[in-house]
């Protein structure tokens, strides 16, 4: 299976701080969500561990889905996803932005999540900006609006990264 | 424990130690590491706390002076929970 991992500068996992090698299997002693295991995500998780870099990765024998993420026995890095750079992350920020003020700018209170929005971004923190719209989103129609409006952020990104549907 | 949705800043500085000593459940770490991802204060934060675990890790008990050790437990005698 083809995934798709985000790391730190110099392909270095973000919570376990493993500096992955590229090409390499590595493999872990089982495929507990968190404990063990290879983390990565799917096409769809994507909005919900942006990171410095992305990684087409293999997965291999047992992957274990979960909410937001998979966990695999053995995954090897087969290709930074070079499209996925500041400005795009820049331009994926800008896209929640107007897809927010489009849906909500003149809706009471909930347009009160647009200066919130653009206040992050002038910060350069999209990550929460687009968390920040979900919100927008579910204070709107629900919590089925936040899942709908992450959906549109991961087709977005993968639109624009030239992503599969995995 | 059991979280809902996800963490808020409150919830992460009361799971910091839990999640520090891998006593999470899965679905909670899972919740505790997205909220990291967009949330740069409880990131700093959990960077604070690992570094104190490692500066205070390396202490042992005869480096910390008499005066300083009495004091410490005279504080703890005296604490009661909130």
């Amino acid at each position: 299976m083809i995934a798709y991992k985000f790391l730190d500068e110099g392909g270095v996992s973000p919570f376990a701080g493993f500096r992955w090698p590229v090409g390499e299997w590595v493999e872990a002693a089982g495929a507990e969500r968190c404990r063990l295991g290879i983390h990565a995500c799917r096409r769809d998780d994507l909005p919900f561990w942006l990171g410095r870099e992305l990684w087409e990765i293999e997965l291999e024998d047992e992957v274990v889905a979960h909410r937001r993420k998979v966990v695999a026995q053995r995954g090897r890095l087969v290709r930074r996803v070079e499209a996925w750079n500041q400005a795009l992350l820049e331009e994926f920020g800008r896209s929640v932005l107007g897809r927010t003020r489009g849906r909500f700018g003149s809706v009471p209170l909930v347009s009160g999540y647009i200066a919130d929005i653009e206040r992050f971004l002038a910060l350069g923190r999209v990550p929460i900006a687009a968390f920040a719209a979900a919100r927008a989103a579910e204070l709107s129609g629900g919590a089925a609006a936040y899942d709908r409006e992450r959906l549109r952020q991961a087709g977005w990104l993968a639109d624009r990264l030239g992503l599969g549907s995995t | 424990m059991r979280l809902e949705r996800e963490v808020t800043c409150a919830e992460l500085v009361e799971l910091v130690t839990a999640y520090l000593e891998d006593a999470l459940a899965p679905e909670d770490r899972e919740r505790v590491e997205e909220h990291l991802v967009f949330c740069d204060g409880c990131s700093n934060y959990l960077e604070q706390m690992r570094a104190t675990i490692a500066a205070t890790g390396r202490l042992r008990a005869e480096d910390i002076p008499r005066e300083l050790q009495e004091r410490l437990l005279a504080a703890f005698r005296e604490w009661t929970p909130a």
